[in-house]
């Protein structure tokens, strides 16, 4: 069992699956970029954020990550609630931050062992900004890149035939789990059952959402050899490989990509050479 | 437990990914060995159930909402935890690139906990048990005992890291899914009781 601190709760990832491949398969000069530029792009930004301790950097990624964000066509309101319903469970490990590393008390609470340090709180700031720009560029990426794409971006950029062929069937019967779950739910919801009603004894709930997963479970594993009979039946073999069409990389993906390496390595500069300038933006946030 | 971006540093990240590709090598050593051809199909489609089943959320205690793992589960079912580390190495890898759920940089550390460690503790404990006090109460204790540890693994990674003291974060963890886990027990133990039902081929124990 897995903690998901959520503001609103139920399946939000599953209600996710179907809205997000609509937005991602819209129009713009993001959306049509190459899968594979759109990838590394994003994973790029993540780790050079996740590197670096210095607030500018993801200052200015952030700023960066809310340009490509305008320029593919994005709606700011429904991408910052979809980053603030994820914020809370690193947010809730980021609340304690400020009070559990030794240093130069800044604030002192009535109970003794309450208080704000100086490296708790610039800690607390720095996880906070870098979350704040991996959760922005996975909204972008992934409201702008349809699943398929990305995982054919994976293969093509060489992840192990195995674990790629894995990932495109996976993707592909995402969907129908779904509406599988979906049906599951509607049928619940037409016999008035809620899980979250307090009315109903706990111990009934956890049983019906049992037999809702082992249902799920069976489901899944009989597909999975339904669907292993069918492609053998097609010539499946060790040797098979799933097709993917072609893509060239064009002047487009070409500047998209050298703009962040252009932008990543002016940073680094920056940091290393001028970070007394940037007063507080400049400072190891680090512990 | 799903630890995000950010929270680990990059060098510790690396760490965490080559044991993931060790464990992905080994994991696709079984796979070929024990599944043959069908290995691709069953595993993909079956992470798809998994990711599914993550997704369904159910309330518990303290204001908050959980769900299954199944790290221990899918390791019992195969009698191998090779099968998790294959399954959640998918379903962890889109979650955190669609969904954040888990940081990508956090990846390796997320499958050590959920599948290497939910998986092996799942498994062995299982394993161990069986004889003793039978299949369903040891499936409980496996999945319970799971959960626990790969939580206190999160709590330890979180301390390497320097984002948590070791006690307050162990304790608080282990606490806190000691109780949720009893959870995961009983759903771990519901799906193999209907598996065994309805499909009892399709369970590992029963072709050893």
């Amino acid at each position: 069992m897995a903690v998901r601190f959520r503001i609103i709760g139920d399946n939000m990832s599953i209600e996710q699956v179907t809205t997000l491949e609509a937005i991602s398969s819209g129009n713009s000069v993001i959306h049509n970029l190459e899968g594979r530029v759109k990838l590394i792009s994003i994973l790029l930004i993540i780790v050079f954020a996740v590197f670096s301790d210095r607030l500018i950097v993801p200052l200015v990624l952030e700023t960066f990550l809310l340009v490509v964000m305008y320029l593919a066509d994005l709606s700011f309101k429904e991408s910052f609630k979809r980053i603030l319903l994820l914020l809370p469970f690193g947010g809730f490990v980021i609340a304690f931050q400020p009070f559990i590393h030794p240093g130069t008390i800044i604030w002192q609470s009535s109970i003794s062992w309450i208080h704000i340090t100086d490296t708790g709180l610039n800690w607390t700031i720095l996880l906070f900004s870098r979350l704040l720009v991996s959760l922005t560029a996975i909204v972008i990426l992934s409201s702008t890149s349809p699943m398929q794409e990305v995982v054919q971006s994976f293969r093509k950029l060489g992840m192990p035939r195995d674990l790629a062929m894995i990932l495109t069937i996976m993707v592909r019967f995402l969907f129908i789990f779904v509406d599988e779950l979906r049906s599951i739910r509607q049928s619940q919801r037409s016999r008035n059952f809620d899980i979250h009603n307090k009315n109903i004894s706990y111990k009934w709930r956890v049983k019906q959402v049992g037999y809702s997963i082992a249902m799920m479970f069976l489901k899944a594993y009989e597909k999975g050899e339904n669907i292993y009979l069918s492609m053998a039946s097609r010539c499946f073999s060790e040797d098979s490989r799933l097709y993917h069409a072609k893509t060239v990389l064009e002047k487009p993906e070409f500047v998209y990509i050298g703009i962040i390496i252009v932008l990543i390595i002016s940073l680094e500069l920056v940091v290393l050479f001028f970070s007394h300038n940037l007063g507080y933006f400049g400072l190891s946030l680090s512990l | 437990m799903h630890i995000p971006d950010g929270f680990i540093p990059l060098a510790q990240c690396a760490i965490y990914y080559v044991i993931l590709i060790i464990a992905l090598y080994f994991s696709g050593k079984w796979a070929r060995k024990n599944l043959d051809e069908k290995r691709i199909p069953l595993l993909a489609v079956l992470a798809a159930g998994i990711f599914a089943i993550m997704s369904m959320n159910m309330p518990i205690p303290f204001g908050t909402s959980g769900h299954m793992v199944g790290g221990a589960l899918v390791a019992i079912v195969f009698m191998a935890p090779e099968a998790a580390v294959l399954v959640f190495t998918a379903v962890l890898l889109i979650q955190a690139l669609f969904f954040g759920d888990g940081g990508i940089t956090a990846l390796g550390a997320n499958v050590l906990n959920m599948a290497i460690v939910g998986g092996f503790v799942g498994l062995y404990t299982f394993k161990g048990l069986q004889g003793v006090i039978g299949k369903y109460p040891s499936a409980f204790i496996a999945a319970w005992l799971a959960t626990l540890i790969a939580a206190v693994v999160a709590a330890i990674e979180m301390f390497i890291a320097g984002t948590f003291p070791l006690d307050v974060g162990v304790a608080s963890m282990a606490l806190y899914h000691a109780f949720i886990g009893i959870i995961e027990g009983v759903l771990t133990v519901i799906v193999l009781y209907a598996l065994e039902k309805f499909r009892p081929d399709l369970l590992a124990w029963n072709r050893e």
